[in-house]
Order: structure tokens, then C-alpha cells, then sequence
């Protein structure tokens, strides 16, 4: 049975249990209350903020995993520059609607983490007070060497250079896009060993019809000695 | 004039024009820490003691709005009409001052003499209504002279919504001057000694009443019409910045002290409550306590509701109360009348003349007549209601959210 404006009353029990509850659960509020820091205590740019990804993730996991604010590098588990997924093709820089990535080939090639010689970014900055969060970038790279992260602690009191987020501050391991993005990752992931996998299976089959091949040439030209030798 | 009646008019005026407007500093502050609270958030926090980084809680934080709002620039439109709009957040606050006058409030300091109030009339709910009907005047003053296309909207539904709601607000304010035998808010605040209105059906019904349409009249959500941010920018006040802009804010919510302070009198007895005899210096204050205590409460509700409440389509609003309200104040009326009649049974002419009227009544009556009188007036009030919300809003069940949960 309803009573005759019983809703209001549903609706008011909601507003108190908010009331009540944000005043005894932390974790109902949204908003963080930010510590009092003289200004020469606080960081100079965003690489200033804690880089440990653990100090981090206490930031990002009061954030919703559905969270995607800023972009970041990939790297697989080892030093990040050495495993780093980035090969600098620049197809982000060039796709890039604000266009707020600066990326620098390396002029020499380097091991990547499958082992394969590739170019590496020796510069990729990306510029906060441009970037505008649409995740194109992340859209268009074939690598799957950029993502999004959740980080939200992007103020700097220099406006200049501290807005410039570069290559080491944007590198971040795969295990902690993980943790910030655990279907995402989990989904990328999955589609990166199925991709290997188609590709690792195409490569078998041209191997296999390259050497089909290879032994037909051979079978037939045997043959054509062989007549040749009969005639 | 004599120095006695200078001192007694400062003793009966000056406590209202300086208690009030600092309640109305600490409701903002309250206001805004409670909806904070209901979003989810903290609310003002910081402003505390000038130059240290002690936070109390933000209570620091009306003075520093009234700072910001004294030296903030005077902006008057080029078009606008220079003499009403700098008039218009002045009348604004002058009727809602005014009725405090009428509010039985007892400062102690008045106690030695004879009873001062700033005034004292054996007619003060009828001149309520009437001054209350003047902030009107001033809202739509203000909308006309600011030339703008929002104002002007916002004055509109104002005065549409402010007439509209003063009937249903009267009718039920009736019911209690039925009860009580009488229009003054003195004689109104003793009658409830015995009994608050508020626990009777028909009072009980027309504090509802009272309460929704007072919600309308001080353009309180969900009935902000008028001052629609999401519509109209800021209605009325949209032209108005600085000390205006403050003035017409201090006006609205002493509005909503005043009309608070009415529903306290005619429903939820004055300053009547336990506490007396506690220490004999602590006695004459206990009233005025409870009054100003009991304001509080119903202004708690109001901002409750505020956070709850989604604001009313325009035409939903003019059907509410035409449609609604005023149909069942005067259900209730007749209801009131009924049921004295038959509580007095036959000697309502002699008893009405007698103070604790109600009391006596009472006292005489037989308690199962009291119950089904009690009982039965509740049940026809409910049915009214629920037949007059099924004419209005034929075949209307409650919703099923398909994407919510």
C-alpha cells in the first residue's frame, strides 16, 4: 500500500542516511581534505607527486575504476625503459586533436621487451593544460603503449614547465594499469595474446607454405632435370 | 517623549534587529554544511580565525560572505529603472522584519517592567498576512525594474506562486483561530498550554498545509520558481550584485524566520516546553529558548527538504495549490467546526468565551467520543487527500525506474 506521499518520506530517509553516514563512513566522502603545505613545500611539477605507484595508488583507488583522466606510458614488468611499448611511430602525436604530444624518435634502435630492435621515444611529453582527456591516443596506438590513467593530482604552481608531464613521469608498469583498470587491462591484455597468437600462427602458415613452396620449386625443377636427363 | 518609552521601544525592537539577522548568519553557515552533508561532502571547512589556520568548522565563513558582499561593485543595468531597482531588496526586508514585531517573543530583560513587545495586537495573525503579502510587491518590483528578460520571468512566477499559496496558508492558519477563539498570538500561545495544535487531526492537517504553502511563500525548494538557477539564472535578484544582492538574501531568510516563528505560534505552542524551574536566573529565558529552538527546527526541515526535493514543473505548482491545497484547507475547516461543536457539545458558544477553552472541552468529553472524533476526522482528512491527488492526477501509480538499481 502507498501512502499519500510516502516518496517525500523514501526520499528524506535517503538524505539522512547521506547525512548521517558521511559524518561516520570516510569513504562516503567525494572530496579529499587536503593538508595545509607552505608553498615551497609543495611539488613544482606533476613528476614531483609521489612516484612510487604504490604511494599513488592510495590516490587513485578513492577514484572510481571507471576513472580516465590523463594519459600514461606502458611498460612490462622490468626497467621501464627497457621494456617500454612505445616504438615512436608518432601516429598519437599526429592524431592528437589539441595536439599536446611532443614525441622525439631515438636515431638508434633498441631492444624492446619481445626482444625485437625497435626505436624508442627519447622524448614524449604531453602537455596537461592542453590535453582534453578524449583518449584518441589511446585509440589509434597499435601497440597498446598508451593509456588512460586515473590520476587526478595534476596541479602545479608553475604554470610553464610544470604543466609538461615527460617520458619518465608518464612511464607506468603494466601491473599498476592492473590496479587502476583491472577489466580494462585484462581485456587489453587478452586481445594482445590473441593478436601474437593470430600472428605468431600466420607467420607459421607462411613459413610452412613458404617451405611448401620452397620444396615444390625444388621437387618440380628436380624434375625438369630429371627430363631434361631423359630426353 | 519620555527617556522610559525611547527605552522601551530599544528594549522590544533592538533584540529582533540584532538576534536575527546573526541567526540568519548561522543558518546560511547551517545550510550549507547540511546540504554538503546530504551530497557527500564536507562543506565550508577553512574559514575560521583571520590569519591562523584554525578552520572551527567554517563557521568563519558568513563574515567572510558579508565582507565579500559590502565591497563587492554595485552593478545597476544600463536599461533598468534606477529608483525601484535600488528600492526593491529594501522592501524586500522591511514586511519580513515587520512580522517578527508580531511574534510573542518574551525577551527577559522586558520582564521587570511590565511585558513589552515591539507589538502587541489582539489582530496580529490577521496583520501577518497582511504585511507578508507585501514581499510580493517588492519581488516583482525588483523583477520589473531590472530589465531583464529572466528577472522579469522570475518576478512573474513569483507573484503567481506567492498569491496562490497565501490561501492556502490563511484557510489553514483559520483552523487555529477556530481552535483558540482568538486572532492574537498571546491569546493563541495559552490557548496551547493544555494541548499544541499540532497533535489534534485538524491541526495536525493544517500545519501540513501551513508548512508547504509557507515552503511556497518563502520560495524555499521545492518551490524555488522564482530564483530557478537552472532556468532562469537567478530570477528575480539575476541583476543584482553587492550589498542588493545581500539585502534581498538577509530579506528571504528572515522571511523564513517570520513565517517559521507564525507556525511555531498557531501550531507547535510558542514557547511552551519543559525546562522551567531548573535555577530561577535561567526560568525567565527557558520561552525564548524554546521558541527560537523550535524555529530552528522547523528551518532544519525546510533545508532537509531542500536537499531531498526536485523543483515542481510551473503548472504542477499552480494545480497544487488550487487544485490540492485550498480544496482541503477548507475540508479541514468544516472538519474543525464539526468536530469543536461536537467536543463542546452544545455549550461552544458559552465556552469559547473562556480561556483553555480547548482544555475544558476536553476535560468534559467523553474519551471514546475523544478517540473516534480523533480517529475519524484523521481517516477523512487521509481520504480526502488521497481522492482529491487521484481527481488530480487520474490513473497516476507510482513509477517503476527502469534503470535505477
Amino acid at each position: 500500500m502507498n501512502i499519500l506521499g510516502g516518496g517525500i518520506f523514501k526520499g528524506m530517509a535517503v538524505t539522512l542516511r547521506n547525512f548521517v553516514g558521511s559524518y561516520f563512513y570516510k569513504e562516503r566522502l567525494t572530496t579529499n581534505d587536503y593538508e595545509w603545505r607552505p608553498k615551497d613545500k609543495l611539488p613544482q611539477s606533476i613528476g614531483d607527486y609521489p612516484k612510487e605507484e604504490g604511494e599513488q595508488l592510495r590516490d587513485t583507488t578513492t577514484v572510481n575504476h571507471y576513472s580516465r583522466n590523463f594519459p600514461m606510458l606502458l611498460h612490462d614488468t622490468g626497467e621501464p625503459m627497457d621494456t617500454i611499448r612505445c616504438v615512436a611511430c608518432q601516429i598519437c602525436e599526429r592524431e592528437c586533436p589539441p595536439q599536446c604530444i611532443y614525441i622525439e624518435k631515438s636515431t638508434e634502435k633498441k631492444e624492446n621487451a619481445g626482444g625485437k630492435p625497435q626505436f624508442y621515444p627519447a622524448k614524449f611529453d604531453i602537455d596537461v593544460s592542453v590535453c582534453m582527456s578524449c583518449q584518441i591516443c589511446v585509440e589509434v596506438c597499435p601497440f597498446d603503449a598508451i593509456v588512460m590513467n586515473s590520476q587526478f593530482e595534476l596541479s602545479t604552481p608553475n604554470r610553464f614547465g610544470g604543466l609538461l608531464v615527460r617520458r619518465d613521469d608518464l612511464l607506468k608498469s603494466n601491473d599498476y594499469y592492473h590496479q587502476i583498470h583491472p577489466q580494462e587491462a585484462a581485456t587489453r591484455d587478452q586481445k594482445m595474446a590473441d593478436e601474437k597468437a593470430v600472428k605468431e600462427a600466420k607467420k607459421k602458415a607462411a613459413a610452412e607454405k613458404s617451405k611448401a613452396a620452397a620444396e615444390a620449386k625444388a621437387a618440380a625443377e628436380a624434375a625438369n632435370e630429371s627430363k631434361e636427363g631423359t630426353e | 517623549m519620555s527617556f522610559e518609552l525611547i527605552k522601551d521601544i530599544l528594549l522590544a525592537t533592538v533584540p529582533l534587529l540584532v538576534i536575527f539577522p546573526s541567526l540568519f548568519a548561522f543558518t546560511t553557515w547551517m545550510e550549507r554544511k547540511a546540504l554538503a552533508r546530504i551530497q557527500n561532502r564536507i562543506g565550508p571547512n577553512k574559514t575560521g580565525i583571520p590569519c591562523t589556520r584554525i578552520g572551527l568548522f567554517g563557521l568563519g565563513q558568513p563574515a567572510a560572505d558579508g565582507i565579500k558582499m559590502i565591497f563587492k561593485e554595485d552593478i545597476v543595468p544600463r536599461g533598468a529603472d534606477r529608483l525601484f531597482h535600488l528600492l526593491a531588496p529594501i522592501l524586500a526586508l522591511i514586511p519580513a522584519m515587520l512580522i517578527l514585531c508580531f511574534l510573542p517573543l518574551e525577551f527577559p530583560w522586558t520582564k521587570s517592567m511590565q511585558p513589552i513587545h515591539a507589538f502587541l495586537l489582539d489582530s496580529a495573525v490577521i496583520f501577518f498576512f497582511a504585511i507578508s503579502g507585501l514581499a510580493t510587491l517588492a519581488i516583482f518590483m525588483a523583477g520589473w525594474a531590472s530589465r531583464n528578460k529572466y528577472s522579469l520571468l522570475g518576478g512573474m512566477r513569483a507573484v503567481a506562486q506567492m498569491v496562490s499559496y497565501e490561501i492556502p496558508l490563511v484557510l489553514s492558519a483559520v483552523v487555529v483561530v477556530m481552535g483558540a477563539g482568538s486572532l492574537s498570538a498571546e491569546k493563541i500561545v495559552q490557548e496551547q498550554n493544555f494541548l499544541w495544535f499540532v497533535f489534534t487531526p485538524w491541526g495536525f492537517a493544517a500545519f501540513v498545509i501551513f508548512f508547504i504553502a509557507a515552503l511556497a511563500e518563502t520560495n524555499r525548494s521545492p518551490f524555488d520558481l522564482p530564483e530557478a538557477e537552472s532556468e532562469l539564472v537567478a530570477g528575480y535578484f539575476t541583476e543584482y550584485s553587492g550589498f542588493k544582492f545581500a539585502l534581498f538574501f538577509l530579506g528571504e531568510y528572515i522571511a523564513m524566520f517570520a513565517i517559521s516563528g507564525l507556525a511555531v505560534v498557531l501550531f507547535l505552542g510558542g514557547g511552551n516546553g519543559p525546562g522551567a524551574g531548573l535555577h530561577p536566573l535561567l526560568d525567565p529565558w527557558v520561552p525564548v529558548v524554546w521558541f527560537i529552538a523550535k524555529i530552528f527546527g522547523l528551518i532544519a526541515l525546510m533545508i532537509w527538504l531542500r536537499g531531498t526535493l526536485p523543483r515542481l514543473r510551473v503548472d504542477q505548482l499552480m494545480a497544487f495549490a488550487w487544485k490540492f491545497l485550498m480544496p482541503l484547507s477548507i475540508l479541514n475547516i468544516l472538519i474543525t467546526g464539526a468536530a469543536l461543536h461536537l467536543l463542546a457539545d452544545g455549550r461552544l458558544e458559552a465556552l469559547t468565551r473562556r480561556p483553555n477553552h480547548l482544555y475544558k472541552m476536553i476535560e468534559g468529553a467523553n474519551p471514546a467520543m475523544i478517540g473516534v472524533l480523533w480517529i475519524g476526522s484523521f481517516l477523512i482528512l487521509y481520504a480526502a487527500a488521497c481522492g482529491l491527488d487521484n481527481l488530480n492526477r487520474p490513473g497516476a501509480k507510482p513509477r517503476n525506474y527502469k534503470y535505477a538499481e
